[in-house]
């Protein structure tokens, strides 16, 4: 992945949903260790201080916890804890943007519904 | 502990104030970028720094020491900037293999890669080398020296935007194989961005900011819409930039801690909140008028 420097997003929170998408993406398991903030800061080329507010984030929320000297773990439940906060949290916000745009350009439910199939179906393609 | 600290540091050009009452401090292993527009006083505060000058007034310790005639700053300090002189009987490769008797951690490996990297010519001149070719010399010295303190003052001058990049990747890189306190100057933030832990904003020898750089995009706001509606939002408040957009729609850039209570107020006056790059916020920071240079031409325009 390649972060967007110029975008609207922090660094930080990219690279903590960065963490979150390998996480629901099965590439860490519970109670393995994740990516330390050096590890981070060479893959993605941004300062140590950077990666750590990522990770400091998800430790915050309880996603990933600390083992002294050792770095940082993926908690039980973590990938339901992402899951529950992406559905209502993230997955809310776009879809708001969505409908806000769609009203925007006059198009009603159904036709909205059509485009999500559709794009539903080209994904799957 | 802090490796440096400054406090109320003042330095005189005859009746010019380059630096004025300069008080901060620089933790240990920090990346530093030192920004400011030209004639803000970031070579004469890294001189100081460097214990090349001394101040007119105010403390500076640096590894708890005044850097001024200090051979313990010396030893583990070095200044990198496109003036770097060197003996010029001496070969490229000869410098090289003088350099660890002056940096007790020279790492020769390391120089000896980036050299063969950049495709520099080990016979060569120092004084015959293009600003460029001088530039990216002058680095690989500055990171293979691996000073417990590397200043670069403006270390990318001329140097080519792939190298410039390579620059900043090789920086990193090596900071993360050997964590030490880097301080560099540069009027523009951009490419360096990423790699700062902390940024320093100078502006006419005053700072300005000194925070994360993480922060520093978080700092601050910008409103769109309609002109009236963001001149009753932002009232008596410090605009750091403002524009008129067309006749009746401007621009202004708030603090963010100031555009809290406001943000609900502004999307229900249908003024669009926008994040402004750190990049913008360190020119309009220290930009004497917050019009810009547009005010010049508005002021000029007779219609």
């Amino acid at each position: 992945m390649v972060l967007d420097m110029v975008g609207d997003k922090p660094v930080y929170i990219q690279i903590a949903e960065w963490l979150e998408n390998e996480i629901l993406g099965g590439d860490i398991k519970e109670n393995e260790k994740v990516y330390s903030q050096y590890q981070l800061a060479e893959m993605f080329n941004i300062n140590p201080a950077t990666a750590a507010r990522g990770i400091n984030i998800l430790a915050e929320q309880g996603i990933l916890y600390k083992k002294r000297g050792l770095g940082m773990f993926l908690a039980a439940n973590a990938m339901e804890k992402i899951q529950h906060k992406r559905r209502n949290y993230t997955l809310k916000k776009l879809v708001e943007k969505v409908v806000v745009e769609a009203r925007r350009l006059g198009i009603d439910e159904e036709e909205l519904l059509g485009i999500m199939r559709q794009a539903g179906k080209e994904l799957d393609e | 502990m802090d490796v440096i600290s400054c406090q109320g540091l003042t330095k005189n050009f005859g009746r010019i104030k380059a630096v004025s009452d300069l008080s901060f401090t620089i933790g240990q292993n920090v990346i530093t970028g030192l920004i400011g527009p030209n004639g803000a006083g970031k070579t004469t505060l890294l001189k100081i720094i460097a214990g090349f000058t001394r101040p007119s007034s105010g403390k500076v310790t640096v590894f708890s020491e005044n850097p001024f005639n200090s051979l313990k700053v010396s030893a583990n300090m070095i200044f990198v900037d496109e003036h770097m002189k060197f003996p010029s009987s001496l070969s490229l490769a000869q410098i090289m293999s003088a350099a660890p008797a002056f940096y007790k951690n020279w790492d020769m490996g390391l120089a000896k890669e980036l050299f063969a990297y950049f495709s520099l010519n080990p016979g060569q001149r120092h004084h015959h080398l293009s600003k460029g070719t001088k530039s990216t010399f002058n680095m690989i010295i500055g990171l293979a020296s691996r000073c417990p303190l590397t200043i670069f003052d403006e270390p990318t001058a001329g140097m080519d935007a792939g190298v410039r990049k390579d620059f900043y990747r090789a920086l990193l890189r090596d900071y993360l194989q050997k964590p030490r306190s880097m301080i560099f100057s540069s009027h523009l933030l951009n490419e360096a961005e990423d790699i700062l832990e902390d940024i320093l904003l100078l502006q006419a020898g005053q700072k300005r900011l000194h925070l994360p750089v993480t922060d520093l995009k978080e700092f601050a706001v910008a409103l769109r819409g309609k002109k009236e509606v963001i001149s009753e939002l932002t009232a008596g408040q410090e605009i750091y930039h403002q524009k008129n957009i067309g006749k009746e729609h401007s621009y202004a850039v708030i603090r963010r801690d100031a555009a809290d209570g406001l943000l609900k107020k502004s999307a229900a006056a249908g003024i669009e909140i926008l994040p402004v790059a750190a990049e913008d916020l360190c020119v309009y920071l220290t930009t004497r008028n917050r019009g810009g240079i547009d005010h010049v031409f508005d002021r000029n325009q007779s219609f």
